[in-house]
């Protein structure tokens, strides 16, 4: 059975200049996806070619069964789509604008009123329906381009930066309209701010040079980093010698490293993921010095990002 | 079509939410409609033959303004990149702006009928002549703005957009002058058959042939494919 996104090899070329570069992944039913990079990582050019805009230099991208190139029509009436700088008409009213995007989306007149109801609630535009887009604040702006991706219920929502410009408020609701629609549709967002991954993405892909270096559950790249994860110990002044030699020969110990400037001092030891190794090392400190403290540190998202993207640099 | 209807809904809605729409009905029928009271009361002209020769010449220079904006604004503004992603093709796209785009043509069209009622109060002109003449202009008009839509295809600038679509419609309205220096026989039917003048001016006298008449049309046909093609290839 096919996914509602399929990529296999996407490629995008601007002269010789390689944005994208075999790019292939899957967006599955009911999945939320984000798409991490720095900037020019090539995120916004993928979404675009998923969505219809841009055509790949070569590869494929399927959306609910319907090949981009082939079917455009037929895969963009499955694409919700949200540009980073929605796309709007300035001298529209919000209810005009979106009675528009209704009637090319072919929502039928019967639905239509229903629809509009159901994105300006979802979207928090009761206040502003009525007024012009141009008057909009850039937080409304926001949330109208995605009532607009949300109308004709696609079966994938394709979202750029949707939180860009936000006040904390409307980032909390606008997350919440994200996971509620993620709970049966697809949603690949593309975002910087690492903590929106964290709290609604199901998988990360993350992205550099248009080259995809990763795509797993947030517990899954954690643990693909293992070696980043650290316990810090603070143990009271001693030889530090003898100290890091018995550490050392704890199995799955594989750096330490010494603050030795002040009294207790900090040691960190980078450790193997796999095993329990702060109960080893706990037992080695305390039975020839003084332990007065032990944290585990495990990678954190931007960790992990940073692991893969200066990995690759 | 529903595609091609919600695009033409939203053109509509464009021309009068900006002053375009006004400013070019103004101006047009302002002109048209000094140079029919000019025509009727100075000179004692009481036909339309003066009053259509200066509509083509009005038409070839405001409908540009009007053909302008309908892509090089979209594109500016990014809402080129919101139309593109809907579920419409490229054609749709195009056929909507540009029914839009004939809509504001026959309203200026429709703001001359008034000038018949003194016309056919005073004097006694031939019906089927005017309605010749109804015919080339509105020709005339369709292959203006589809040459005024491509060209607002190819560029993010509308005033540049205006500016080449002037160019070009004014080359197109003069070329049959071109015939005097010739003395190429082929040279000298390819400039009249190519004028616009020269075909606007058959209909003005009431011979409505077909080549004139498929002239216009293989022009506004022509550059509305050149237009589909444009967007396709800015993908």
């Amino acid at each position: 059975m096919s996914h509602p996104v399929e990529l296999h090899s996407l490629t995008k070329t601007y002269g010789e200049r390689t944005v994208v570069d075999r790019v292939s992944f899957h967006v599955g039913q009911g999945e939320i996806v984000g798409f991490l990079g720095p900037n020019g990582a090539g995120k916004t050019t993928t979404l675009r070619m998923i969505a219809g805009y841009l055509a790949p230099t070569s590869g494929q991208v399927t959306v609910a069964g319907h090949d981009v190139i082939s079917s455009p029509t037929e895969s963009a009436a499955a694409v919700g789509y949200a540009p980073e700088r929605p796309a709007l008409y300035e001298s529209f009213d919000v209810l005009g604008y979106l009675h528009f995007v209704a009637r090319a989306k072919r929502v039928r007149r019967a639905d239509t009123a229903s629809q509009l109801d159901r994105v300006v609630s979802a979207c928090r535009l009761e206040a502003v329906a009525r007024s012009e887009v141009y008057k909009l604040s850039k937080g409304y702006r926001q949330r109208l381009g995605l009532a607009q991706a949300l109308l004709g219920q696609p079966e994938v929502l394709l979202l750029d930066e949707p939180t860009s410009g936000l006040d904390p408020g409307q980032i909390s609701e606008t997350r919440e309209v994200i996971r509620s629609f993620g709970h049966d549709h697809s949603v690949l967002l593309s975002t910087h701010i690492l903590p929106e991954v964290t709290l609604l993405c199901d998988r990360i892909a993350i992205l550099h040079h248009g080259q995809l270096l990763a795509i797993d559950s947030p517990a899954g790249l954690a643990t693909a980093v293992g070696r980043a994860n650290r316990v810090e110990l603070q143990v009271a002044a001693c030889e530090l010698s003898d100290l890091k030699e018995r550490l050392f020969d704890v199995s799955g110990v594989i750096r330490v490293d010494v603050d030795d400037r002040q009294d207790p001092y900090t040691v960190n030891c980078a450790v193997d993921s796999s095993g329990n190794v702060e109960a080893a090392i706990a037992r080695v400190v305390t039975s020839d010095w003084d332990l007065l403290g032990l944290r585990r540190h495990d990678p954190s998202l931007e960790d992990v990002f940073l692991h893969y993207v200066e990995g690759a640099a | 079509m529903s595609g091609v209807f919600a695009v033409y809904g939203k053109e509509i809605k464009l021309y009068f939410r900006s002053p375009i729409a006004y400013f070019v009905l103004a101006v047009f029928l302002l002109g048209t409609g000094y140079f029919f009271s000019y025509n009727l009361f100075v000179s004692g002209l009481a036909t339309m033959r003066e009053t259509f020769q200066n509509m083509g010449l009005l038409a070839v220079i405001l409908l540009p303004v009007v053909s302008m904006r309908l892509f090089a604004t979209e594109y500016s503004a990014g809402t080129y990149e919101l139309l593109a992603t809907l579920p419409l093709a490229p054609w749709q796209v195009v056929l909507g702006k540009y029914l839009g785009a004939l809509t504001m043509l026959g309203l200026m069209a429709l703001g001359t009928v008034l000038d018949l009622v003194p016309l056919y109060l005073f004097g006694a002109p031939e019906t089927s002549t005017i309605f010749s003449g109804y015919l080339g202009f509105l020709l005339l008009g369709s292959a203006c703005l589809a040459i005024g839509q491509l060209c607002s295809s190819l560029t993010e600038n509308q005033i540049v957009a205006a500016l080449v679509t002037v160019s070009i419609l004014l080359g197109f309205w003069f070329v049959g002058h071109l015939q005097s220096f010739q003395t190429v026989q082929f040279l000298r039917e390819l400039f009249l058959y190519v004028s616009f003048a020269w075909h606007f001016g058959e209909f003005i006298e009431g011979l409505a042939r077909f080549e004139s008449l498929a002239l216009f049309v293989l022009f506004a046909a022509g550059a509305l494919i050149l237009n589909v093609c444009a967007l396709e290839w800015r993908r």
